[in-house]
């Protein structure tokens, strides 16, 4: 899901975030799977197994190498890696424009990938249904093909059967909650509320109820859309002081995403106090996620950060 | 304990049982032996049958299958004898008199009859004929003649034919059966197949997901059978509750094949994940994840079963009938051993065959493609040579009339049946016209659809056996296709050019 990712200044790379993982990029450019997969073997987080996982697929060529590996040895990490190999690969030819701009051969190529990323999935899933990585990838391969938001929600309860506090995942099944995926601003909401009281205080899962408002924004009319953020101030900033504000909280791969949504839904609500929080938090990092629903991403990000810091530092 | 023995030339089974004597007379006949055209005479006949005995106030019952029927009852040694005389009477002269009241009972029973899963299943399988019958409807049933009804009597209903079991001291004293003779043991229903590849899917109108599998017969199908059923249970029922019933059975067919089935219902918006459940749940076995617990705990059960005192008695009516078709009778022992030697490893040979040949039925608006299984067909691959008549309607819709058979083509879609491979022509007085392949394809010809001359209507099957065609009642004029944009109103010169322009 790199798609045009390589226009962007470095800060807004999403290959740029998490620098201790770039290296599974490298190796995968290299086809150089016992790195792979000894580097796998050492990561201590569903979180850092994700963003890995996506370093691996989101290299262009990758599903060629990993089908070769599954062929040669196949076991459940590199059939998890093809499954994510061939999302991104799918999604690099339906590109990330809106659905009126892809042809009709590019969405049956996403399909034809997506079908086969699914396959590769259900069959670790079907070994192993302790599988998180491979479940975490079955959300998004049953997003792309539209089997539904009941299957959807089934997959994320194995998930969560597993790990209940899997933040990724649940940006996942977020996403998929959402009207425009067939779900209900009530299902959203419900589950957003329900998985950040959940979660151990320190954690990134409190953006998840930035994420249920900023979709809500993104949806509702000009008036409603502000009027919405101002209302959720005092829930969101709760939910934050109980997740990335929290003197537990220890970075995490995702903790850049749950900052910059934080940022956004703060800076958009004109409460430039506590964007400036996560604008700093941020650091060097930034992301034209939510930024771009106003025009171009990089320019907004900017404008909105020196509006809440002053200025450029 | 399972004695074999003979009453009046009949290959006889006893078995002790407590309590009132169960007996039963089965042939070798039954829905799969049928075409469809004539589909139901075998339950005409079972009913014909019964017609007698079922004055007197018995425990009776007949039973009607893909490839057996049966007569049983339960009471004492006399009403035994005078059940199984009386339906062996019956069948040597049937009470034709009765024809047209049991057609309409048998009507009667068909239209409140809901499908099961497992008639869903049966046409996309092996398609308009065969196993594939018990899934249409009983054509036969308004149209069959005395004369076709006596012939079928004669020419399966026979001594030779005819299996008994008895459940109970033995055979009665005095107990005859006197059937016709001069028949002979037919062999098992020939398996047809309407599937090009395998798995397959199809959608059709279940709430929830149902599945049927060819496997090996055998105590590993059995098993395979209830794990499936456990982990369907665990998986849909139990940890999710998105469906409340879930259940899988196991049968043989006559042929020596078993056959699984499951279903799992689901409420409207949960039918795609009890689809992906099920998905999920066949594929889990057939990797072999299978818990030696499950399979420990189905074997504890199927033990328990068989060593019930009445376990024998309990099988006779299923033995009975592989004793019509050839195949050993087999005592509790040998069953009980086949059970105890079942392993993990044979239940997982088992799953993995269940998927490989496995047909799935998943609900409205839902595919199985991206599970890998393949669209079960829905077109045909062929059109006939012949004249061509465009649908009044629609420039991209055409008929195409040839010698060999007949095709609609609609755009690039296809239905076509060929007179060889047809199974029934249903025609009604107004001239239209369905035709029914063994393949499952159907095309309908209508004389108020097609831009020509209607009497190229009666081309159409005009050289098909009379025994394919079902002359259909007239149906209401709104059953009546029309085409669907509404023609301004019809002024003769103009329709006397449609027709010359199509003729």
């Amino acid at each position: 899901m790199s798609d045009g990712e390589d226009a962007l200044p470095p800060a807004f790379q999403r290959r740029n975030h998490y620098p201790e993982l770039a290296w599974f990029s490298d190796a995968t450019r290299a086809g150089d799977w016992p790195a792979i997969a000894a580097g796998f073997q050492r990561l201590d987080s569903w979180a850092a197994a994700s963003v890995a996982s996506s370093r691996v697929g989101d290299v262009p060529g990758a599903e060629v190498f990993l089908r070769q590996v599954v062929a040669r040895e196949p076991s459940a990490l590199s059939a998890t890696l093809l499954g994510s190999a061939l999302i991104s690969a799918g999604w690099r030819i339906r590109t990330s424009k809106a659905a009126e701009h892809v042809s009709r051969e590019q969405f049956e190529a996403l399909h034809e990938h997506l079908r086969e990323a699914e396959q590769a999935l259900m069959g670790v899933t079907a070994r192993d249904p302790r599988a998180v990585m491979a479940w975490e990838d079955r959300l998004t391969t049953a997003m792309g093909l539209q089997l539904g938001l009941a299957e959807a929600r089934r997959r994320y309860d194995r998930l969560a059967r597993i790990e209940p506090h899997h933040y990724i995942a649940q940006s996942a099944l977020t996403q998929q909650l959402c009207p425009k995926w067939g779900g209900s601003w009530e299902a959203l909401f419900q589950f957003v509320r329900e998985r950040a009281a959940a979660a151990p205080p320190g954690g990134l899962h409190g953006a998840l109820v930035a994420t249920a408002h900023l979709e809500y924004w993104a949806r509702a009319d000009g008036e409603e859309a502000d009027a919405s953020l101002k209302r959720a101030q005092p829930e969101v900033w709760a939910a934050a002081q109980r997740s990335v504000l929290h003197p537990s909280f220890r970075p995490e791969p995702g903790w850049i995403a749950a900052f910059n949504t934080f940022a956004a839904f703060f800076a958009f609500g004109g409460a430039a106090d506590p964007a400036a929080v996560f604008f700093r938090g941020l650091g060097p990092h930034a992301s034209t996620t939510w930024w771009d629903y106003l025009g171009d991403g990089v320019e907004m990000f900017h404008a909105y950060r020196t509006g809440a810091l002053g200025g450029p530092r | 304990m399972i004695t074999e023995t003979e009453v009046d030339g009949v290959p006889t089974l006893v078995a002790p049982h407590a309590g009132q004597m169960h007996a039963g007379l089965v042939f070798r006949v039954g829905y799969a032996d049928e075409v469809l055209a004539r589909a139901g005479i075998t339950h005409l006949i079972e009913h014909l049958a019964l017609f007698r005995t079922g004055q007197a106030d018995y425990h009776y019952n007949g039973r009607t299958a893909a490839a057996y029927t049966e007569f049983h009852l339960r009471g004492s040694e006399r009403d035994v004898v005078a059940f199984l005389t009386g339906v062996c009477e019956a069948l040597t002269a049937l009470p034709l008199d009765r024809l047209e009241i049991e057609r309409q009972v048998l009507l009667t029973e068909e239209s409140g009859q809901s499908l099961t899963p497992a008639h869903l299943l049966a046409p996309w399988r092996y398609g308009a004929r065969g196993y594939g019958l018990p899934g249409y409807l009983e054509y036969g049933v308004p149209v069959v003649t005395p004369d076709e009804v006596v012939h079928w009597t004669r020419t399966w209903f026979t001594k030779e034919n005819a299996a008994l079991w008895i459940a109970g001291d033995g055979v009665p004293a005095g107990l005859r059966l006197p059937l016709p003779t001069g028949g002979r043991r037919w062999a098992p229903p020939v398996v047809t197949s309407a599937l090009p590849t395998t798995p397959a899917y199809f959608s059709g109108p279940l709430k929830g997901a149902a599945f049927d599998a060819v496997v090996p017969r055998g105590a590993a199908s059995m098993v395979y059978s209830e794990v499936l059923q456990r982990e369907l249970f665990r998986e849909l029922r139990q940890a999710s509750g998105l469906s409340y019933t879930t259940a899988t059975g196991y049968s043989t067919t006559a042929d020596g094949t078993g056959t699984v089935t499951a279903i799992a219902d689901a409420l409207p918006e949960k039918q795609d994940a009890v689809l992906g459940g099920m998905v999920d749940a066949l594929l889990t076995l057939a990797v072999g994840r299978i818990e030696q617990s499950d399979v420990d705990a189905v074997k504890a059960k199927g033990r328990e079963a068989l060593s019930d005192p009445e376990a024998a008695a309990a099988s006779l009516s299923a033995q009975a009938g592989e004793l019509l078709v050839g195949r050993p009778v087999r005592s509790v022992e040998e069953r009980l051993a086949s059970l105890n030697e079942v392993t993990v490893e044979q239940v997982h040979a088992v799953a993995a065959e269940a998927l490989r040949t496995g047909l799935l039925l998943v609900p409205r608006g839902h595919t199985a493609d991206w599970a890998g299984y393949t669209a079960a067909p829905t077109t045909s691959t062929t059109v006939v040579q012949g004249y061509v008549y465009p649908v009044v309607d629609d420039p991209e819709d055409r008929f195409h009339v040839g010698a060999a058979g007949v095709s609609r083509v609609i755009g690039e879609e296809a239905a076509t049946v060929l007179y060889a491979e047809c199974a029934a022509m249903l025609v009604w007085p107004d001239g239209g016209r369905l035709l029914i392949g063994f393949d499952g394809m159907r095309v309908a010809v209508e004389p108020t659809m097609i831009a020509g001359d209607p009497a190229v209507l009666h081309q159409v099957g005009a050289g098909l056996p009379p025994h394919l065609v079902v002359r259909m009642p007239p149906r209401d004029p709104s059953q009546i296709p029309r085409p669907q944009v509404p023609e301004p109103a019809p002024e003769p010169e103009r329709r006397l050019f449609r027709r010359r322009k199509g003729a």
